[in-house]
């Protein structure tokens, strides 16, 4: 029996007595009281949810987004980093320009960040090569419209680092267990043995949890590497399937769901404390289209903002890595790993404070400071435990805010009502005033015009 | 003083039918998006985003309307706004009429229009139609003083009224052809050209600010695209709508009273009647042959109606004083009996008209929509900002949209530019919009349902398509054969999922 089972147990002779008592319409209440999540929370947030999409840099989607720390106005790479005097790039707009997966793996790291020169964006991928320009596109509301809007009403992050300057596998360990896991971005060949996690914190602890999975395959996990000839996205950008302990234990591995299960917790009020997602399918990785991942997040953060968890709930939403896409920000260096380029991040939650760009220091480490934070964890390891934490983004002292349906168009900012008011006020008050005017000379002309009338009688 | 007192008693009354109970129920499709237009002009961000400033009409109610709303956005200030404007026609028809046939007739003719159920209705809603009354007919005494005086200035006078008549809905331009036909059958009003054109182009200057602002602000064609689709668009009532609903709400005994006053004194006719009498033929026809009907187009036509009627009224009067001695005890009271009958058909019938009655059917433009208000208040307090709601059609759309300050979309507009409003945009496939997220919630009313079953059976296919929760419900009592009541949903709020 698990501590929070327990802890529920306990409660029925209480609930029982209070029916005795009380009368059955006691009942509902008492056991409605009964703690759901396992443990008290140091913030009002009771229900954290983070989906970690991939591959994009904080320049590269919010690079143009007003009041942020986004492209310098005089950004350009040289097409070859070693020559200075060469032609660069300048950074554009992606529009219709030809994508591709850019390189984006622990040496193109070092081409690109050039000992901290940060000039080697496009040269780096001219050493792969592939199209060197395509580092300096970047969106803007037009194609992550629905992230812009976000931004507009919650928080964004801009200064959210990825915790290891390589790929997704090193990172998204970072983000479960505040450790790299393995000296390369590559799955160890037995899993990665005892290695806690926050969720092995998290079940210890009574403290309900899923890590909820688009289109997931249960069947598939790290084991099955030795009969495949690639990598499987699950395997890969789901490190609890590297466990042999999450893949074994039941009431483990009952906790990797698919994603419909999200909105039946919602539905039925189950949502659990520590939610970690995975849009597979629905990444934004290049090559898929952005669009869908948003639309999934739109439809994600929708069905909680009309469920009875939005008031006690914050979502979060992170890139695992840069995708080999040009940012300006130098990462600073705090261990051997990391960190990586800045990625997007988001908060949205009725205590996030509204339009707000938070420039905090954080990486996906600061999730877990703030997990641990809340629900009374000691730190994984010491990233987490030196990292800061993303509560700067909360108001606590504010009541929750109600829900706001966020669109996923960016609507152009247009001064026209503005003109087309003073337009009518004008044009109708003119026509008021000399309207009135006439009126009023006909008037006070009448008793002339009745002299010179024809003398009629009213018949 | 009597005359003063009986138009202060006049105004009481009028004032009093048309405040009593006049915000049982919320706005209708028209009230809201003229009232929504109000607010946008009056700096309210949030229905500023969701009602566009220029539409169809030109903006002169939602221009006064505006200055009200600057004091705060609300139903019954607008309503008010209507009631102002429509005591303000029954004082104006006073005066025409003792313009034209003496105190008596004027104060008479008052009377009517203070009760006439027509005016009543219209002028407790926040519809175009009341400031279109106000304008026409102060159009109609300018020009009834010219014909009187023959002064210049009048028939100027009745160019800038006729501009304003415009500015306050674009269909009172209708009356130039009554102006001109009354102008060209009275050869005893001699006329300079040079006046004629001063009139006309001060009336032009009057107009000017409708194409103008739609010209500054760059929205030329939505004056356009509503003209095209007004000629275009197949009618919305049988050739037989106006003959059916008006004369009731006019008052049979008031269009009676008219027309017996124009047989009985047709040997008094004079200029006078001809002007009246062209004020009501020349819009009775156009928008008989117009298909586009509706049931308050008529209205400007009724202070005429109420002079011709306080003609009549007053014609007796006289004649009972000009009669043999022997008779007058009988026409005395027939004079005194037939004004009274005819108010008090009248009251009657208009007191019934304000009655909150419930129902789940609903013509436009007789009044508020039973729920509307409710449903969209409801809306707006438990619906997340920033959702998007799909109704039948358009007008419980812009019920939701006023209220529940959501966007709101009709299923059944129309795809084709030529059969829709062109205010209007159309969900061109409503399934992908629930699937991508843009649609979250289905609105289904009894009211738009009884005007199309295929769009009301579409939005419960779509209902249960997409896994629809009912999660609000709005009814009403609906009576039955028996006299028992029912309690019937008139509308019905659905949560969808992709």
């Amino acid at each position: 029996m698990t501590r929070s089972t327990a802890s529920k147990h306990a409660l029925w002779p209480l609930a029982a007595l209070l029916v005795l008592f009380a009368g059955p319409g006691v009942r509902v209440a008492a056991l409605q009281a009964q703690p759901t999540h396992g443990a008290q929370t140091g913030t009002p947030i009771q229900h954290f949810i983070m989906v970690m999409q991939q591959n994009h840099t904080f320049d590269n989607y919010f690079g143009t987004y007003p009041g942020a720390d986004g492209i310098p106005s005089d950004a350009c790479m040289p097409l070859d980093s070693a020559q200075l005097t060469a032609d660069c790039v300048a950074p554009f707009y992606v529009g219709d320009y030809p994508m591709s997966d850019l390189s984006h793996d622990a040496d193109t790291f070092a081409l690109q960040y050039n000992s901290g020169r940060m000039d080697g964006f496009v040269s780096a991928m001219q050493q792969a090569n592939l199209d060197g320009r395509l580092a300096m596109a970047y969106h803007d509301g037009r194609d992550v419209g629905y992230y812009w809007n976000l931004a507009d009403e919650f928080v964004l992050f801009d200064q959210y680092f990825s915790s290891a300057h390589t790929g997704s596998i090193i990172n998204r360990m970072f983000w479960v267990a505040g450790v790299a896991g393995s000296e390369f971005n590559r799955i160890p060949e037995g899993g990665y043995g005892d290695l806690p996690t926050i969720f092995d914190r998290l079940q210890e602890r009574g403290i309900s949890w899923k890590f909820y999975v688009n289109n997931f395959d249960p069947s598939l996990n790290y084991r099955e590497l030795q009969n495949l000839d690639h990598l499987p996205p699950q395997i890969q950008w789901l490190p609890l399937l590297n466990f042999d302990r999450f893949i074994d234990q039941p009431e483990l591995s009952s906790r990797i769901v698919d994603l419909d299960e999200y909105y039946q917790d919602l539905e039925n009020g189950t949502l659990p404390a520590v939610s970690y997602v995975l849009l597979l399918g629905a990444t934004e990785h290049p090559l898929t289209d952005i669009g869908r991942g948003q639309r999934v997040m739109d439809r994600m953060i929708s069905a909680l903002m009309v469920s009875d968890a939005w008031p006690s709930s914050a979502f979060m939403i992170a890139y695992d890595d840069w995708g080999g896409w040009y940012d300006h920000v130098r990462p600073p260096q705090v261990d051997k790993y990391g960190y990586g380029f800045r990625v997007p991040a988001l908060l949205v939650s009725p205590y996030a404070r509204r339009g707000h760009i938070d420039s905090t220091r954080l990486d996906h480490t600061s999730a877990l400071r703030f997990i641990e934070e809340n629900w009374q964890i000691p730190a994984l390891a010491e990233r987490d435990a030196q990292a800061n934490s993303i509560l700067s983004a909360f108001d606590f002292s504010q009541p929750a805010r109600p829900p706001v349906f966020i669109s996923t168009l960016r609507a152009a900012p247009s001064p026209r009502v503005q003109v087309q008011r003073i337009v009518v006020y004008v044009s109708y008050g003119l026509a008021l005033i000399f309207g009135t005017l006439v009126l009023t000379v006909a008037a006070l002309g009448r008793g002339r015009a009745a002299v010179k009338s024809s003398g009629e009688t009213p018949g | 003083m009597k005359t003063r007192l009986s138009i202060a008693a006049i105004l009481a009354a009028g004032a009093f039918l048309r405040l009593w109970k006049m915000n049982v129920f919320g706005f209708n499709s028209d009230e809201a998006v003229y009232a929504g237009q109000a607010a946008a002009l009056a700096g309210d961000a949030t229905l500023g985003a969701i009602f566009p400033i220029f539409r169809a009409h030109p903006l002169m109610h939602q221009f006064l309307l505006a200055g009200v709303y600057a004091f705060g956005v609300g139903d019954l200030s607008g309503r008010l706004l209507s009631v102002v404007i429509g005591l303000a026609v029954v004082y104006l028809v006073y005066r025409l009429g003792e313009l034209l046939y003496g105190t008596r007739a004027g104060i008479v003719a008052a009377l009517f229009m203070a009760l006439m159920p027509y005016h009543v209705i219209v002028s407790r809603q926040v519809l175009l139609d009341g400031t279109l009354v106000l304008f026409s007919t102060l159009t109609l005494y300018l020009i009834a003083n010219f014909a009187k005086t023959r002064d210049p200035v009048w028939l100027f006078a009745s160019g800038v009224g006729l501009g304003l008549t415009f500015l306050a809905k674009e269909t009172g331009i209708i009356f130039l052809g009554s102006i001109y036909a009354f102008l060209a059958l009275s050869p005893e009003i001699r006329l300079r050209f040079s006046h004629l054109a001063v009139s006309f182009f001060l009336m032009l200057v009057m107009v000017l600010p409708f194409p103008a602002s739609l010209l500054i602000s760059g929205r030329s064609g939505t004056g356009q695209g509503y003209l095209i689709w007004q000629l275009l668009r197949r009618p919305n009532h049988t050739w037989d709508f106006y003959a059916t609903t008006v004369p009731q709400v006019i008052g049979f005994l008031v269009i009676a009273a008219a027309l017996l006053g124009l047989w009985l004194a047709r040997r008094d006719r004079s200029w006078r009647e001809r002007l009246l009498l062209l004020w009501i033929i020349v819009p009775l026809l156009f928008f008989q042959l117009w298909p586009t009907k509706g049931f308050q187009y008529l209205l400007p036509l009724a202070p005429a109606f109420t002079v011709l009627a306080g003609r009549m009224v007053s014609w007796t009067a006289d004649s009972v004083h000009a009669g043999p001695a022997g008779t007058s005890r009988l026409r005395t009271g027939v004079a005194v009996a037939l004004p009274a009958l005819i108010a008090l058909s009248l009251a009657a019938a208009s007191w019934q008209r304000i009655q909150p009655g419930r129902s789940d059917e609903f013509l436009a433009g007789t009044g508020g929509v039973p729920g509307g208000r409710e449903a969209g208040t409801w809306i707006l307090q438990n619906v997340p900002e920033g959702a998007a709601f799909l109704t039948i059609g358009p007008s419980m759309g812009n019920i939701i949209q006023f209220y529940g300050h959501r966007k709101a979309s009709g299923l059944s507009i129309s795809s084709n530019p030529l059969r829709r409003n062109p205010a209007y945009q159309p969900v061109a496939n409503p399934g992908l919009q629930i699937r991508l997220g843009e649609i979250q919630y289905l609105v289904w009313d009894s009211y738009s349902a009884a005007r199309s079953s295929f769009f009301s059976d579409r939005l419960l296919r779509l209902a249960e398509e997409y896994r629809g929760r009912v999660i609000h419900t709005e009814s009403v009592n609906v009576p039955l054969e028996g006299g028992e009541t029912v309690r019937k949903p008139v509308i019905v709020i659905y949560e969808v999922r992709p």
